[in-house]
């Protein structure tokens, strides 16, 4: 079954057309990537999926309901959820606090409940809490669960956006660079943690990614934007080898 | 350990009441007034400090809610006659006029209509950001007190009310001032209140976790608004008088100063400046009059004391940003360990 389907997307801001016909399928269980140069609309075309901005043309469905143009949050109820290139963290606020806040979407208890720790209230409080370390947990932070989460190490921060992502209960994930700025060490742990977690929770997921290790080593198919367009998708091995690539990536020589 | 802290506690609160108890039998009309005052200023500065410091949305409209507050639970408690002495340029409203309730529904019916009115500005000014909303929510303000100012029949216009009945004591004012800050306290503690303070720390961040930054906004905005009317409503109710011209910007600009000097997003901080400020605005009244010196004396210059507070109010911006508290809350093992002189990590560990 398709999990998300983006349908001839266009983004335009004013006369600059950041991404031009954008269409791609993603499967259940699968992990895909969205490479290309910078500048290629690459997070733009993230941002049209997540609701951030509205595209001009086009339509995206997850599981056949049109998601176009809905709000950020109402797109994250529904089962998508994301995290940022330049980590957006609620930096004042601990560990937990950082993921008990992604389960608040769930909550059912009005503020009245919640304000006076009514039964209903308490009860989905420790369920949120359980929920929330169990996370923290997976992503080896528990020792750190009440530090303030701007004092964490930026590897750390990156996996604390996953966890905080994953508590909000998604079907398909939105990594958004998952390993900008990661040295190789933490950059293997990574492509392992993503695969770990894709079999555990039944994700698909849709990355960003610019490390050719991570892309190569777990995704299943990739795509290659330039310019706005898509210019090749098919297997790691295919794209390797596609010579249009190759000429986006490192230009083309002048006497060829 | 948290036993010390506790017995600390009900010691402290013993103490406040003693004093209270003490207060409301010894000290004379302006000193309970000025005290009475301290406790409305913390529901103020607590309701405001729910929208701007927990929220983060710098909504300036308090004097707004504080005289919808302050004309409903006036105008519900005022005797029949006292509301018949008041309204001779035109006659009160016909339900209003032979209506009278108990002082507690009455404050609570002033908290819930200006939470209805704050609902109502706060849905469309909400979808404004940082100084559009300040502006936003400011002309709301003053376009409730000029609706109050032109409603002769209801509000008795800019005549204003006299006669309320002196209702508020230390018991109505601390009581509800301790309800609040519980109510708030908790309220800023469950699942909602890291909402609200995730949408103060990252608008973006806090929408793509699936928090609807509309409804929580609006929620905020409102359940302050509700705190402001009661605040207003015990505030009329304690100077026996109201009219529109109090509750100008001026008002507004206080209560900012409170959360602004307490810290954006602390609760005891914003109590311990409520009373600062409260206080320390009445003991600087000796600035406005004139002051022998000794070898030179300054002739009483009426506004001085304002002058003063807002260098004041320059020095806590330039050089303590954060407020006394800044988002910190007190306890009692900070203050302990500060009176003993001692760090709490010696030698890196703990």
């Amino acid at each position: 079954m398709k999990q998300l389907r983006i349908d001839n997307i266009t983004k335009q801001f004013g006369g600059l057309t950041a991404v031009k016909d954008f269409s791609l399928e993603l499967n259940n269980g699968e992990i895909i990537a969205l490479i290309g140069p910078n500048g290629a609309g690459k997070t733009t075309a993230f941002n049209m999926v997540t609701g951030v901005y509205r595209p001009t043309k086009g339509k995206i469905y997850f599981k056949d309901t049109d998601i176009t143009g809905l709000r950020p949050d109402q797109i994250t109820r529904l089962g998508i959820a994301r995290t940022f290139q330049n980590i957006r963290l609620f930096k004042d606020l601990s560990v937990l606090d950082n993921v008990l806040i992604a389960n608040h979407l769930h909550i059912k208890s009005n503020f009245i409940e919640a304000t006076f720790r009514l039964p209903r209230y308490w009860k989905e409080d420790r369920q949120m809490r359980e929920k929330s370390l169990s996370l923290i947990e997976k992503v080896g932070l528990i020792d750190l669960r009440n530090e303030k989460a701007s004092s964490l190490p930026y590897g750390m921060q990156r996996r604390l956006e996953i966890a905080r992502a994953l508590a909000t209960n998604p079907e398909v994930l939105l990594l958004d660079e998952p390993a900008a700025g990661m040295n190789p060490k933490e950059t293997e742990n990574l492509t392992e943690f993503i695969k770990q977690i894709r079999d555990e929770y039944n994700l698909s997921i849709f990355m960003i990614e610019h490390h050719m290790e991570v892309v190569m080593g777990i995704s299943e198919r990739i795509y290659v934007l330039d310019y706005g367009v898509i210019i090749a998708e098919g297997s790691p091995y295919e794209i390797q080898n596609n010579p249009r690539v190759i000429e986006a990536y490192l230009g083309v020589s002048e006497d060829a | 350990m948290k036993k010390r802290n506790i017995i600390l506690t009900l010691v402290a609160v013993l103490l406040a009441l003693l004093f209270l108890w003490f207060a409301k039998e010894n000290f004379d009309a302006y000193k309970v007034r000025i005290l009475n005052l301290c406790a409305i200023y913390t529901i103020l500065g607590l309701s405001m400090n729910l929208i701007n410091g927990f929220t983060g949305q710098f909504a300036l409209g308090h004097a707004g809610f504080m005289a919808i507050g302050a004309y409903t639970t006036a105008l519900l408690t005022m005797p029949v006659a006292v509301k018949q002495q008041n309204f001779f340029l035109a006659p009160i409203v016909e339900p209003l006029k032979d209506l009278t309730v108990p002082f507690f529904p009455a404050l609570l019916l002033g908290g819930i209509f200006a939470a209805v009115v704050g609902f109502l500005i706060g849905a469309p000014a909400l979808r404004l950001k940082g100084d559009y909303l300040a502006i936003a929510t400011l002309g709301f303000s003053e376009i409730i007190r000029i609706v109050i100012t032109n409603a002769q029949r209801v509000t008795n216009g800019a005549l204003g009310l006299k006669g309320i009945p002196n209702t508020t004591n230390l018991w109505w004012s601390y009581g509800t001032a301790v309800v609040t800050a519980v109510f708030i306290i908790l309220l800023i503690n469950s699942s909602y209140g890291r909402a609200f303070k995730a949408i103060r720390e990252d608008e973006i961040a806090a929408e793509s976790m699936g928090i609807s930054l509309f409804k929580h906004k609006v929620m905020a905005f409102t359940i302050g608004a509700f705190f402001a009317g009661v605040g207003g409503g015990l505030l009329g109710n304690l100077l026996g008088t109201i009219d529109p011209l109090m509750f100008r910007f001026f008002l507004t600009f206080n209560i900012l100063l409170i959360i602004v000097l307490g810290g954006m997003g602390s609760i005891t901080g914003t109590i311990i400046s409520a009373f600062i400020v409260t206080i320390g605005l009445e003991w600087l009244r000796f600035l406005d009059q004139s002051i022998n010196l000794g070898f030179v004396v300054i002739p009483g210059i009426s506004g001085l004391r304002m002058v003063v507070f807002s260098v004041l109010l320059m020095i806590v911006v330039l050089f303590f940003r954060h407020g006394i508290m800044g988002t910190n809350e007190f306890s009692w093992d900070k203050l302990i360990n500060r009176l003993n002189k001692r760090p709490l990590v010696k030698g890196g560990t703990k």
